[in-house]
């Protein structure tokens, strides 16, 4: 539908690359045999699996080499459910929910299209959705929900396998969001502009209230001054002809695109703000400090969808990874092989 | 694990639990960390060089005597981008040691792993790494053997749904690179990334900070433990390098076994002495992660020392 002769160049983004260590899984096999065991679904949606509030982490980019992946870890399923997730500098929270299945079969058979859709938008009062918190105001509170996951997975431990499939639920601009233009931050500011806009990032990324906050809005004022402000001072900013940028913790490290969670930040800007022509700001980093040679600065056109303008529109939403994974740690778990290993 | 090896672990375990830990300083004597120094070069490590954190850890494997919200100290998705196999002619060259100092022409070397040197009592007591043997690794296995996939299960990928509305591989606005194949790729020019963890616990048997590293394949799985060798100084893979439990993190893990790195940073520091550094106990992760970089050369974590080791007494 896409490569059509038309001079518009879509603007592509950069999935997030997921990965869950070793200690996710030993949580999620401790919490399955200890709190709810085996056949038993205290907090079942359905008889065939569970569902857990779960938190990943990411951090923006920080080598030019590599990515950064969106990672689960033991603290992404904490004992009390209830308990706040913390981050830090390194670890920004992102909300998610884990469907488990006892079966095989079960985990085959997911309507993974109708998981992803009540991403986008709710079904029952008690989801939350992308949709919702955009037009209700909590994304302008809380950005974190801008961003999120979805796993299913059948954790076998009986062979101490553990099978899963992640997806990172974006909201499917129709049509696409158009580049304008897309460079390294460094050919973009002035000398003056990069130097203050670097120590403001370095600012931000610095103090506990807002290192983990991975989108905020930036404004440069005619004499280079740089501040960084978050979402909810949006409605109380009046702009007088400073240049305004929107930006986010970029997890992808190529110069040519940006990473995924820019996604449904244009979705929020254009939806909650109705600005259709967006400046944007892929920030990342080297060695832990603002890099404006990494760091991407955009331009992109965004329409809003005709049909989000319904009250009662189910957004298109798209996010499943290609495949899923298997994590095998029955070299780790299982006593029969550790009774051998031991002997 | 080799019995040996689980046998002195357990006497370690058994030191660890009727000592107390260090408290009086004897890091310029002896090399070695208070656990109250550890938390300073540790806070000192974090301002410097961002991309280390403070961790908490799991709430049940807490050690009493470090506190809640600083138990070790960890960096991650650190790019290894060769294996440390393919340097191994440079380091041969060097003759299997490791330079510590070469800021001017008066580059200093030391020797590891079975050092000549006399041994003092302490040093006597404490186990050679003869006894401590660890897998043999010899053969690079190719890539693609990591914690995942060993059966291979008949799952279909998302192309094989009839819906195809979700996916990103027919979505317009998604860009999919080369680098995200999860098997082993024919043209060679892909670019396979492993990343690594690389994280900091104060052994408090050896008053030491110790190296453990989590290894990920290019597709982000945890590699192996046994893979994970293939990313350090062969020179140091068969000796000094050890798989065990992590104090901190679930499962197995490859560590710098730290039963010299006492002796190592006390000869560090004697350089600088003698050289009219005084060296300032929060520089100690400096030092001693630079110690670190002979054993795993091609994992590029951050140590800066864009600053003076230490006061300059003259």
């Amino acid at each position: 539908s896409s490569d059509s002769s038309s001079e518009r160049q879509i603007l592509r983004f950069i999935p997030f690359q997921s990965s869950a260590d070793e200690g996710f899984w030993r949580r999620l096999s401790s919490l399955k045999l200890d709190t709810l065991g085996l056949d038993q679904s205290p907090i079942p949606i359905t008889g065939e699996f569970f569902s857990f509030l779960s938190a990943c982490f990411y951090a923006p980019c920080s080598h030019p080499q590599v990515p950064n992946p969106l990672k689960l870890m033991a603290e992404s399923l904490p004992d009390d459910p209830l308990q706040l997730v913390i981050g830090n500098r390194n670890k920004c929270p992102v909300p998610g929910t884990l469907y488990n299945t006892n079966t095989l079969e079960s985990f085959r058979a997911l309507d993974k299209d109708a998981l992803l859709k009540m991403e986008a938008r709710k079904v029952k009062s008690l989801d939350f959705s992308i949709f919702d918190d955009i037009i209700s105001g909590k994304a302008d509170e809380d950005c974190a929900v801008l961003s999120r996951f979805l796993l299913i997975s059948f954790a076998d431990l009986k062979k101490w396998t553990f099978r899963h499939w992640f997806a990172f639920p974006a909201l499917s601009l129709e049509p696409p969001a158009t580049l304008v233009n897309i460079q390294p931050a460094s050919k973009v500011f002035s000398s003056e502009e990069a130097k203050s806009l670097s120590r403001a990032c370095n600012e931000w990324r610095n103090s506990n209230m807002t290192a983990g906050v991975p989108f905020f809005f930036i404004v440069i004022a005619s004499n280079a001054q740089v501040t960084i402000r978050p979402l909810k001072d949006w409605e109380a900013f009046h702009g007088d002809g400073e240049k305004l940028l929107f930006g986010f913790y970029d997890p992808c490290n190529l110069p040519s695109n940006p990473g995924w969670p820019l996604r449904n930040f244009l979705a929020f800007i254009c939806l909650r703000w109705k600005i259709e022509n967006i400046q944007f700001l892929c920030y990342r980093e080297r060695r832990g400090l603002a890099d404006l040679e990494l760091s991407l600065v955009g331009e992109a056109v965004v329409l809003l969808p005709q049909d989000w303008r319904s009250p009662c529109c189910v957004p298109k939403a798209v996010g499943w990874e290609l495949k899923p994974k298997l994590m095998n740690l029955a070299a780790s778990m299982d006593p029969k092989r550790l009774a051998v290993s031991a002997a | 694990m080799v019995l040996t090896q689980k046998l002195h672990e357990a006497f370690k375990g058994t030191v660890e639990r009727i000592t107390a830990p260090r408290t009086v300083s004897a890091f310029k004597e002896k090399g070695v960390l208070s656990v109250s120094e550890f938390v300073i070069a540790g806070d000192n490590l974090v301002a410097k060089c961002p991309t280390w954190s403070w961790e908490a850890g799991e709430p049940s494997k807490r050690k009493s005597y470090l506190p809640a919200d600083k138990q070790y100290l960890i960096t991650r998705n650190v790019p290894c981008l060769r294996r440390a196999a393919s340097v191994e002619e440079e380091y041969e060259a060097a003759g299997g040691e490791f330079l510590i100092d070469n800021d001017d022409n008066n580059g200093w070397l030391a020797t590891h792993g079975r050092p000549k040197e006399t041994n003092s009592a302490e040093e006597e007591n404490l186990p050679s790494m003869e006894t401590l043997e660890i897998n043999k690794c010899r053969g690079i296995k190719p890539i693609s053997s990591y914690l995942g996939g060993e059966e291979e299960e008949d799952i279909p990928d998302m192309a094989d749904f009839e819906d195809t509305e979700n996916l990103v591989e027919t979505d317009p606005a998604t860009l999919q690179p080369s680098y995200f194949v999860t098997h082993e790729p024919e043209d060679d020019n892909i670019l396979r990334t492993r990343t690594y963890d690389v994280s900091i616990t104060y052994d408090k048997y050896y008053q030491t900070p110790r190296v453990w590293l989590t290894g990920y394949d290019e597709s982000r799985v945890p590699l192996k433990p046994e893979l994970v060798l293939e990313d350090v100084s062969q020179d140091h893979a068969h000796k000094t390098v050890t798989i065990e439990d992590h104090p901190h993190l679930a499962g197995k893990h490859a560590s710098v076994h730290p039963c010299r790195h006492g002796a190592v940073m006390k000869k560090i520091i004697d350089v600088l002495m003698s050289r009219g550094v005084e060296p300032e106990v929060d520089k100690y992760l400096f030092l001693f992660l630079k110690f670190m970089a002979s054993v795993i050369p091609t994992i590029e974590y951050d140590y800066t020392m864009d600053f003076d080791l230490g006061s300059t007494s003259h």
